[in-house]
């Protein structure tokens, strides 16, 4: 065995998650190598040219809860990270008319007006409460999940502290807290405002990447997301990475090898290579081993332990937890090249095109799209969420032309005819999303040049997302904090020894928000894990 | 004033099983309590009903399975003819098959199941198991005050023993119970069971008066909570509940006028000085119980300047939407189901799938009701022949879904319509039982509000959501005392929520004895 080929840490995954575990680990001094099965870093965090001159951010499309903290400890800014802030957000109606929240609050207020003057009067206080509770909330996803049922001092202390920072709020803001863990996003939202035409597009935010409706308890929780989304440390909601969201992967990549860790693309690891039933390597599909002292995944739970690890080597109590972790992915993506663009209700100029916009017309609208997918269709009227990043971003498209991004809800891995058959399936969501967007757009079909749809199926085939999941695991209760991936394991250690996680499948959950690598990697270095 | 006037030391507003239960426990403390019942009938949700001449309803409730042994030892509910049995076996039919009858044994269920599946079998026994084992902790929860979660007034040393019973469980146990409450009751009984008959008939529990379906997260809650909460029936069905409930009351000293429909609850510089009937009748007293629904309560019966603003908007938004509507139907000879003709059936819950069931439920999301309602068929007749003519059985009918606000409105011609769906349902698994059928009664939610005075006739008195148990009808109402001196809660909409437990009324009381 020669020295070159034994490394103190592999990371298994170049998502963006395992680039900045490899870069945390590289930059306290350990030898690191990172495996990534494509031919291109960033995992679903990833940009490829798939049309001569349209670079696409394929998957995910927007950042929003990428930690700030991190962009600074790793000088991601030095190697290209650079967020755009989307400007709005623009929801066009059947009947022609659209509702436009802009950034400035007072813009905001008067488009709401025109539907609720009551409405128009809550926005802000809406904004205010939710932001206050966010507090809350980040402390929870900056560390890793507190442990309810351990009887160590130093948990229950940890415990008592976030008690403490609960009580801090006050029994208004806890009694809010409370009920925006249990609620659905529609009740939550009906206890302040009353149109319907407002309160849609708000309630998307509880749905995105799960398989429930916007009536369906639990959903509120993650609209507090959307009031998080900071960048750099300022609350300036969701952005564009320039160049695409493969820039924050390449980023970390080049943070990462400016600390000195190795990455490889197109090297497929087959398994992980255990010995006395620990970690201490993995084997490539060539063939290859690879040794290391420290084995960190950052794939999903289920392809981490049935995939690389494999069923035989587990605890039977433990396969059963990970084999009852639901992925269920609900959603697709479907990107298109155009030579015209798409105004989405208005004509005067293109300012409203420059944030996201939503298909989200009404609740009911939503709630049948759920309705459908629960019995194992996708929605023949989806809720879609639309990015047009050429028009910010003009390095992504040629001139002239643009590249719209639609992130499609809901078409869920297990349709009827079960997941295979997906591919038959393709072509018909395509459509259907065309057929949407042409409703609000007429004379879209005819300026498209380029489509691609990315099923769940595609997902998992081609990403490596088990189940077509965006986020490595449902963002359900049960599959949070303490409970993710599972009970007794959510400190980023597995039951193999010398077998780490760091994915999204991890504390705190998906979304480019680079905090499970973070965590994990830190875990580890604190933990005597490498 | 006359003196008569101040011959009470507390006003109980509603005869219901919780107004009864409050009342008797506060008469036994040794106050003199007065009763308060706008209807001619005692029992609310739990009256016994003359629906056609010669049939009776013993309550709108089917389940008297949740009483607590508590209430029952205190007021001594036994010496006043309460029986208690083994609670009825759950029969679950099927077109093509034997369907599945559940027995309250877990033994003999676990026979039933094996028919359909060996392995549900074996996982039923673990399940009934696994239920016994969490038992002490959730019902420790369910049967003392609500844990001051807000820490508005924190008591350190109770939220310690709460957190000690959860530990107690060993460190498995919590962290499951911590898992699975919050989930949606369909993936749980997935985890466990493969048999949709059983699944269905489990799931009924955790959906049955609520806006939720087998998919929605949080209801697994409340499947958890009618596991532990169940034990033997009351003999009779709830109508024997009531009337027990009433002699102990009586027995204790309390006094019981029905026909007497409070119209206001009087609040003089935030105090509560007793209560105004709608004839114009004034009772006073110091303290009032009211164990109507918040909404009656805090929008309702107390003046506009008598509740904050903020307690006015936490009540209107506290969610109360009838779910359920109700069809009594008097029937010539026995239910008998095509697929076991033999047995004879007190309780049945008819449903084919999960998916089924949340068909049914996906209909009232859009103001509708369902085509095909997931029904829980209760045979009173069964076990109390007296409900009927001889030779004549009852059948209560609770059907879901049905919204409180229909879409075009409630009409006889939509009231006609459901019970046509749910009929032909019947008919189904019940061939011949619509030939059979001498007269019937159709409640909707708003006939439900109309007759027993609950809000948008929630008859849990407010949605079981995760948010609205607990802190329960509001954060201003602490531990069933109001903003309102000597205005407390005793209902449904209070901790522990709705069913027959009586926990409410009995919890109320302890309140009232303790800090009046």
């Amino acid at each position: 065995m020669s020295t070159s080929n034994r490394y103190d840490v592999i990371v298994i995954g170049g998502g963006h998650n395992g680039l900045i575990c490899a870069a945390y680990l590289a930059k306290a001094g350990r030898k690191v190598l990172v495996l990534e099965r494509r031919h291109v870093l960033g995992g679903a965090a990833v940009t490829e040219e798939l049309y001569p001159g349209f670079k696409f951010s394929v998957c995910s499309y927007v950042v929003s809860l990428f930690r700030p903290h991190i962009i600074r400890d790793l000088e991601l800014a030095k190697h290209g990270f650079d967020l755009i802030p989307l400007e709005c957000s623009h929801l066009p109606l059947p009947d022609g008319d659209s509702l436009c929240r802009w950034a400035d609050a007072h813009e905001t207020r008067r488009e709401i007006a025109r539907f609720s003057a009551r409405d128009a009067e809550i926005y802000p206080e809406f904004g205010l409460a939710m932001s206050k509770l966010s507090h809350f909330v980040k402390a929870m996803i900056d560390s890793p999940a507190p442990d309810p049922a351990s009887l160590n001092p130093r948990e229950l202390a940890n415990l008592l502290r976030l008690g403490g920072q609960l009580k801090e709020l006050g029994p208004d803001l806890m009694h809010l807290q409370m009920r925006l863990l249990t609620m659905s996003a529609v009740d939550f939202l009906d206890l302040w405002f009353e149109s319907d035409i407002l309160k849609a597009p708000m309630s998307v935010s509880g749905i995105i990447g799960t398989f429930l409706g916007v009536r369906s308890p639990g959903t509120a929780y993650v609209l507090l997301h959307h009031y998080m989304g900071e960048i750099d440390g300022a609350f300036r909601s969701w952005g564009f990475s320039r160049g695409g969201t493969g820039q924050v992967s390449m980023a970390c990549a080049r943070a990462a090898q400016s600390y000195g860790a190795e990455i490889r693309t197109e090297c497929s690891v087959d398994r992980v290579l255990l010995k006395n039933a620990s970690a201490c390597g993995v084997v490539l599909e060539n063939g290859d081993e690879i040794f290391a002292q420290t084995v960190v995944s950052g794939v999903d739970p289920q392809r981490t332990f049935f995939g690389f690890v494999g069923e035989e080597n587990l605890d039977p109590e433990f396969a059963a937890q990970i084999r009852r972790y639901k992925l269920r992915g609900s959603s697709a993506k479907v990107n298109y090249a155009v030579d015209k663009l798409p105004m989405f209700g208005r004509t005067e100029n293109d300012l409203h095109l420059r944030g996201d916009i939503a298909i989200a017309p009404s609740i009911a609208y939503l709630e049948k799209a759920y309705d459908q997918a629960k019995y194992g269709d996708f929605s023949d009227r989806p809720y879609l969420n639309i990015v047009i990043p050429s028009l910010v971003d003009p390095t992504v498209a040629p001139p002239g032309k643009h590249i719209v991004s639609c992130f499609v809800q809901y078409a869920p891995y297990k349709i009827k005819e079960g997941p295979e058959h997906w591919p038959k399936r393709s072509d018909a969501l395509g459509d259907t999303v065309t057929d949407t967007i042409e409703e609000y757009c007429p004379g879209f079909r005819d300026s498209i040049l380029f489509r691609q749809v990315l099923t769940p199926w595609d997902l998992e085939q081609e990403f490596g997302l088990t189940e077509g999941n965006i986020f490595h695991g449902e963002l359900s209760q049960e599959q949070l904090l303490f409970q993710r991936p599972a009970a007794g394991w959510a400190r980023y250690r597995t039951p193999i020894s010398n077998l780490w996680m760091c994915g999204s499948g991890t504390h705190p959950g998906g979304g480019i928000m680079g905090a499970p690598g973070e965590l994990a990697a830190k875990t580890m270095l604190g933990g005597g894990g490498v | 004033m006359d003196g008569a006037n101040h011959e009470f030391d507390a006003i109980v507003v509603g005869a219901g099983h919780n107004g009864l239960a409050a009342a008797a426990m506060l008469a036994r403390s040794g106050r003199k309590v007065l009763v308060c019942e706008r209807r001619d009938i005692v029992g609310g949700l739990a009256a016994r009903e003359e629906f056609h001449p010669g049939f009776r309803v013993p309550g709108f409730h089917h389940d008297s399975t949740c009483v607590r042994p508590r209430v029952i030892e205190a007021l001594r509910l036994e010496s006043f003819g309460l029986k208690r049995t083994n609670p009825p076996s759950i029969f679950a039919p099927h077109l093509s098959g034997p369907g599945l009858l559940l027995h309250h044994d877990a033994g003999a269920a676990a026979d039933e199941i094996a028919a359909h599946s060996d392995t549900d079998a074996q996982r039923y026994a673990d399940y009934r198991a696994f239920i016994e084992r969490i038992a002490p902790a959730v019902l420790r929860l369910l049967d003392e005050a609500p844990p001051d979660v807000l820490g508005l007034n924190i008591d350190f040393s109770r939220l310690l023993s709460t957190g000690w019973s959860l530990r107690k469980l060993g460190r498995r146990d919590m962290m499951e119970l911590l898992r699975i409450a919050p989930m949606c009751v369909a993936d749980w009984l997935d985890e466990w069971f493969a048999c949709d008959l059983l699944k269905c008939t489990l799931a009924g529990s955790a959906i049955f008066g609520t806006f939720t379906g087998p998919w929605s997260p949080g209801n697994n809650a409340l499947l958890l909570r009618h596991e532990v909460l169940s034990g033997g029936a009351v003999f009779g069905g709830p109508a024997n509940l009531i009337d027990a409930l009433r002699q102990s009351a009586e027995h204790f000293g309390a006094t019981i006028r029905t026909g007497a429909d409070v119209s206001r609850v009087r609040v003089t510089d935030g105090r509560v000085d007793g209560v105004t009937l709608s004839d114009g009748e004034e009772i006073d007293a110091s303290c009032v119980a009211a164990s109507c629904d918040p909404k009656r309560l805090f929008l309702g019966l107390l003046g506009r300047q008598a509740v904050t603003t903020k307690l006015r908007l936490h009540i209107e938004s506290y969610r109360m939407s009838g779910t359920t509507a109700k069809v009594h139907l008097a029937i010539k000879g026995r239910l008998r189901f095509a697929c076991r003709p033999d047995l004879n059936v007190e309780h049945a819950r008819i449903a084919d799938s999960l998916d089924d069931m949340e068909r049914a439920f996906d209909a009232i999301k859009y103001e509708r009701f369902s085509d095909r309602p997931v029904l829980d068929v209760y045979v009173p007749t069964v076990s109390d022949p007296n409900l009927a003519p001889d030779g004549h059985s009852v059948v209560s009918i609770m059907a879901h879904y049905a919204p409180y606000t229909l879409d075009g409105g409630w009409n006889d011609a939509q009231r006609s319509r459901l019970t046509e769906n749910v009929l032909s349902i019947l008919e189904q698994y019940a061939p011949g039982l619509r030939d059979c059928v001498v007269a019937s009664e159709t409640l909707v939610p708003p006939d439900i509000e109309k007759r027993y005075g609950v809000a948008e006739g929630q008859w849990h008195h407010g949605e079981h959501g995760l948010d609205q148990l607990i802190v329960r009808p509001a954060p201003e109402c602490t531990e069933y005392a109001t903003p309102i001196a000597g205005l407390f809660l005793c209902g449904s909409g209070a901790h522990p929520g709705g069913g027959l437990t009586c926990g409410p009324g009995a919890l109320a009381a302890d309140r009232i004895i303790r800090g009046a």
